[in-house]
């Protein structure tokens, strides 16, 4: 059972902090007066993170893949510096990272993080960044997308995909078991780079493919949104799954026009192969096999429960090329 | 689809007044951003969706309709009717019909069975005009948003019957009773005259709707829908809402006596309908 009591200062530990996501939370969080020290857990050169020189951040360099550096990490300078609250962000961005050594860092990472907090003297909240990709998209689902919904598994799952749902439902299942307080925040795609964004990779070639005859509705995050969310999650003493929605919700031939590129409908069988093609070319990582379903069926997240329980309602929209 | 909303309302402004495009401005729908709701809905091709329905609605079927009143201005509600004619245009008629002769207009949004989301180019123009999936989450969405569901209780089974069969109901679902309880929406019934004998039906093949992922396709005895009157006729609303809690939707003898109800009235709609006409082009 959940009976911790967090402070209202809190200390924070940021996995992923050298991601654009986790890069612009630790700045957030500098400027947020109810954060005292931020620990940032870098996958690269700690000295080179961009914001080592201030007083309230320790960047540091672990691998998560390796669990006595986790547990090194935990139990030595998180416990050092009284963290409260762990913000992972962790996971391999590319499809194109596969196998056991990727599902130790997506999956196994977490696992262990969670199991040593649960018995660490100073953490007591861990909000876990999930992704919208962990919902199935199919044609007798609902278009609103609540947290209910079914999850994408299955054995035909891309390892990407797969990772994430088993990332996200090794923290649900803890949740209410132990005293550690877990939020798991579902969030639409983030369309920026660096962000593991399918889309914004899809959207970088001047040509997008979409199978013809199908213009599905999306709903995207931009990421102030996505840091804002999480900066809520932090303060919150609430448990739970939530949906992050973005502000933007609109046709996938809308979000082609509005990053002015030029939309070609392709036959669907053609849709696989062309991509293929694409990332052997030119080594993008936009995967038709992850988004078949989503370019065909639309879903937009129910941000209800986020809105009702971390007061959190999307307000910047993505900034978009063209108007 | 593929197109903006710029271009629908260009090639709607060929059938659409001005008036009418003044008109839709007032329609009632939940913009989630970009102009479009979170189902697809755009005004600008609620109106490309006139254009299509429009000239079938006053020239080809001369739709006369009553009872409008029936239909509340705001609030969600349910419009429960008989289905027929082999291809949805009694589903295009009532939503142009309630488009129409709704002040502010609503759109009514049909519930469609799964497999019509997943047809191409067809389920996307739906879409933007207001059509939505039969799943659950949807349903309840809208109607907590307040919005006037049209649901065809016979299902598919309505839709394709023999011609000696017109007029005969299939027994109704209990789905549209249950939604209206659990979100006190009103029930108000319509007839449909005139579907049921736009296309006689030839032949239903299952062979062939395997690869147009449809259940049945049915193959009309006539190349194009006969221009038969159409009659659309709203009952009294039921009101739901006020003899029976939220709760009762869980109650399976509550949604069955009320979808009993509801098919009577349906029943009796029809009858009187038929009872009026003067013949089946007239």
């Amino acid at each position: 059972m959940s009976e911790s009591v967090l402070p209202d200062r809190r200390n924070v530990l940021i996995t992923g902090a050298d991601t654009p996501i986790g890069e612009r939370l630790a700045r957030v969080l500098i400027s947020d007066s109810r954060v005292d020290q931020i620990l940032a857990v870098c996958g690269g050169d700690a000295d080179l993170y961009p914001l080592a020189d201030n007083s309230r951040i320790k960047p540091i360099q672990v691998d998560l893949m390796r669990s006595r550096r986790v547990r090194e990490l935990l139990f030595g300078p998180a416990r050092d510096e009284q963290i409260h609250v762990v913000v992972h962000l962790a996971m391999h961005r590319s499809p194109r990272a596969r196998g056991s050594r990727a599902h130790a860092f997506n999956v196994e990472a977490l696992r262990g993080i969670i199991a040593l907090a649960e018995r660490h003297p100073t953490i007591e909240r861990l909000v876990l960044r999930s992704d919208a990709a962990v919902y199935r998209s199919r044609r007798d689902l609902p278009v609103l997308i609540g947290e209910e919904h079914p999850l994408n598994i299955g054995v035909d799952v891309p390892q990407w995909v797969r990772d994430r749902v088993e990332a996200d439902i090794t923290a649900c299942v803890r949740m209410g078991l132990s005293r550690l307080q877990i939020a798991v925040l579902r969030m639409a795609e983030v369309l920026a780079p660096g962000t593991g964004s399918q889309m914004f990779d899809w959207l970088e070639s001047p040509v997008c493919f979409r199978p013809a005859g199908f213009d599905p509705m999306i709903n995207l995050l931009s990421l102030e949104d996505a840091t804002s969310s999480l900066q809520k999650a932090i303060f919150s003493n609430d448990d739970g799954v939530f949906n992050i929605p973005g502000a933007d919700t609109l046709p996938l031939t809308a979000c082609i026009r509005a990053w002015g590129r030029l939309g070609i409908p392709v036959a669907e069988p053609a849709m696989g192969p062309l991509y293929r093609l694409r990332s052997r070319i030119s080594g993008h990582d936009f995967r038709y096999g992850i988004n078949r379903g989503r370019f065909h069926f639309s879903g937009v997240l129910d941000g209800t429960r986020a809105r009702d329980v971390l007061r959190f309602v999307p307000a910047y929209p993505v900034d978009w090329p063209v108007a | 689809m593929p197109f903006p909303p710029s271009l629908a309302r260009a090639l709607a402004s060929l059938y659409v007044s001005d008036a009418e495009f003044e008109r839709l401005g007032d329609l009632h729908y939940q913009d989630a951003g970009h102009g479009y709701d979170a189902f697809g809905l755009h005004p600008d091709f609620v109106a490309l969706g006139e254009l299509v329905a429009g000239p079938l609605y006053d020239r080809w079927f001369r739709v006369i309709s009553r009872g409008h009143g029936s239909i509340p201005e705001i609030g969600p509600a349910v419009i429960a009717g008989n289905h027929s004619g082999n291809i949805p245009i009694d589903a295009a008629m009532i939503w142009m019909d309630v488009l129409r002769n709704t002040s502010p207009p609503r759109v009514p949004r049909a519930i469609a069975d799964h497999f019509v989301p997943s047809l191409p180019w067809v389920g996307t123009l739906f879409a933007r005009s207001g059509m939505i999936g039969g799943s659950r989450g949807n349903t309840r969405a809208l109607l907590e948003s307040g919005e006037l569901l049209l649901i065809f209780p016979e299902g598919t089974p309505g839709i394709i019957k023999p011609w000696n069969e017109r007029f005969q109901l299939r027994p109704f679902r209990v789905g549209h009773a249950e939604l209206a309880i659990r979100y006190s929406a009103p029930i108000i019934p319509v007839g449909v005259i005139g579907a049921e004998e736009q296309l006689p039906l030839l032949h239903v093949s299952k062979r062939l709707g395997k690869p147009l992922g449809v259940p049945e396709v049915p193959i009309p005895a006539v190349p194009v829908p006969l221009p038969v009157r159409y009659r659309i006729f709203y009952g009294e609303p039921i009101p739901v809402h006020e003899e029976f809690s939220p709760e009762d939707a869980d109650d399976p003898d509550v949604v069955r006596i009320v979808a009993g109800r509801v098919q009577a009235a349906v029943d009796r709609l029809l009858k009187q309908g038929l009872a009026e006409r003067k013949g089946v082009f007239l």
